[in-house]
């Protein structure tokens, strides 16, 4: 029973600390005209000095979004790529100061029941966690990504371009959308393929 | 590092990936296939209220291959169904018949509506003692459960932690609640639909529903209990109507115990007593009378 209770305690700290670890990698996305989205501090690649922040298509309708950090502190986004049919859009700011960014997870493949965690807004509440498991695993057609992972975790409007992680707080996919009460994000490796091709295109 | 939930995560989905060895799909209706459990070697256990025909039935296994598969029965009360499936070798589910789940276990609902496994989770939010589906079918504790449930999960498993089966999930006992057919319930069924194909359960073929006995009828009769059940439909040639039962009359007693509820008829209807008189007091113009009924067996129908 101590043992168990241990267990359970160390779970309770686990979680929190990978959430809290999650929340300083999720941004707030306010666009004008539309409801709060999240967003995913993105490592800036070439583009040295600036910040890139990864969410949805559907979360900034525009080319300018206000990014607003998980420390309070907001800046000025600017739209430099943005994809309908995988609904994903990347913005560029200024960052005031030196900002953490998303550890992506690339091995070894996610597995049916593994646990993931996702951060959102969902109705203005900030940095708002769910907790879930893979639901299925789309075999990946040949020599193509998975288009979607499909996790049993309860989101709701607020949670789009939000980070879905694993257990240990590696970035696995950005939550697009619901489907009932199954979660479907667009794989972490998806998004990275997708920011380095888009980059390409900004810098020529 | 997080060791405690990395550990959690991949116990999570060891359990997933053992008990989905015995998880198949059921092409047996119209649109997407439900989910099946291989229960003992060459027997698959599925659920009734999915499987839409008797014949071209076809079984997904894990490994993707699609192979033949007869029904060797079915029971719409428990909403089990058993398939055959000859010279196929994949695991069958492990079990988890002593240890009954608690309130709180954490728990996995597995189903594989196509190739491919699929899982939910949640907690078991409820267990009660035994109860009865609307068809009479005694299912032997009430496992209620807090997960989401999918489309073509019913058939599936619900397991442990560790990946051993609790039972079967249907959506089709309580108005589309997701409830699981503890492991005793489902053994007892599949060896009965083995044995005989189909569910033996004794029928009466009447109506009722629960009503008031006034105070006053209640002295003169000098009855014990003041509510009763008020016969509103008589099944034409069933057992009751053969027997001269009324519509009106108002059953008091049956088998010698008193009924306020209809479940409490059903409680004195196992598949033993068909054929055997049962004796019945009821109130019939304001008297009481005893009468005598010999049940027959239910139909396929959904009558009460």
């Amino acid at each position: 029973m101590t043992a168990s209770l241990l267990a359970a305690a160390g779970l309770a700290r686990e979680l929190a600390a990978a959430v809290d670890q999650l929340r300083r990698i999720t941004v707030q996305v306010r666009a004008h005209g539309a409801a709060t989205g999240a967003g995913i501090l993105w490592t800036g690649g070439e583009s040295e000095g600036r910040g890139l922040v990864i969410t949805n298509a559907h979360v900034v309708r525009g080319d300018r979004a206000t990014i607003e950090l998980s420390d309070g502190t907001a800046a000025r986004g600017r739209l430099v790529a943005r994809d309908l049919k995988r609904d994903l859009a990347a913005l560029e700011f200024e960052p005031t100061s030196a900002t953490p960014s998303a550890a992506v997870r690339d091995s070894p493949p996610l597995r049916v029941g593994d646990l993931v965690i996702a951060i959102g807004h969902p109705g203005g509440l900030v940095g708002a966690v769910a907790l879930g498991i893979i639901h299925g695993a789309e075999s990946p057609r040949e020599g193509r990504t998975a288009r979607w992972i499909r996790a049993d975790v309860r989101l709701a409007p607020g949670f789009s371009g939000g980070p879905l992680a694993d257990a240990t707080g590696r970035l696995v996919g950005v939550n697009t959308m619901t489907h009932g009460s199954l979660a479907l994000a667009v794989p972490a490796a998806a998004v990275e393929a997708w920011v380095r091709r888009s980059h390409a295109l900004v810098a020529s | 590092m997080s060791t405690v939930l990395q550990s959690l995560s991949s116990e999570l989905a060891d359990a997933v990936q053992s008990a989905g060895g015995a998880v198949v799909a059921i092409h047996a209706r119209r649109r997407i296939p439900a989910s099946g459990v291989h229960w003992r070697p060459g027997v698959v256990v599925a659920t009734n209220h999915t499987i839409s025909r008797d014949e071209n039935i076809t079984v997904t296994l894990p490994d993707g291959t699609t192979a033949p598969a007869s029904l060797a029965g079915r029971d719409p009360g428990t909403d089990l169904a058993v398939l055959k499936l000859a010279g196929q070798s994949f695991p069958t589910a492990s079990l988890r018949p002593e240890t009954p789940p608690k309130v709180g276990e954490l728990v996995i609902a597995l189903g594989r509506p196509g190739p491919s496994l699929t899982a939910s989770w949640g907690v078991v939010s409820g267990v009660d003692g035994p109860w009865r589906t609307w068809q009479g079918a005694e299912i032997d504790t009430l496992l209620r459960l807090d997960l989401a449930i999918y489309d073509g999960f019913s058939g599936g498993p619900l397991i442990d932690g560790a990946g051993r089966v609790l039972g079967i999930n249907t959506s089709a006992l309580a108005r589309g609640v997701p409830v699981t057919i503890p492991v005793a319930t489902v053994e007892r069924a599949v060896s009965e639909l083995l044995e005989r194909g189909s569910i033996r359960r004794a029928y009466l073929g009447i109506g009722t529903q629960p009503v008031r006995v006034p105070e006053s009828l209640v002295r003169k009769l000098e009855l014990k209990v003041d509510v009763a059940l008020l016969i509103v439909s008589v099944a034409p040639g069933g057992p009751a109507d053969r027997d001269g039962w009324l519509l009106g009359d108002v059953l008091l007693e049956l088998d010698g115990a008193a009924v306020s509820d209809p479940t409490d008829i059903l409680a004195k209807l196992g598949g033993d007593r068909v054929g055997r008189p049962l004796a019945a007091r009821v109130i019939r113009g304001g008297q009481v009378k005893t009468l005598q009924v010999t049940p027959g067996e239910r139909p396929k129908s959904r009558a009460a």
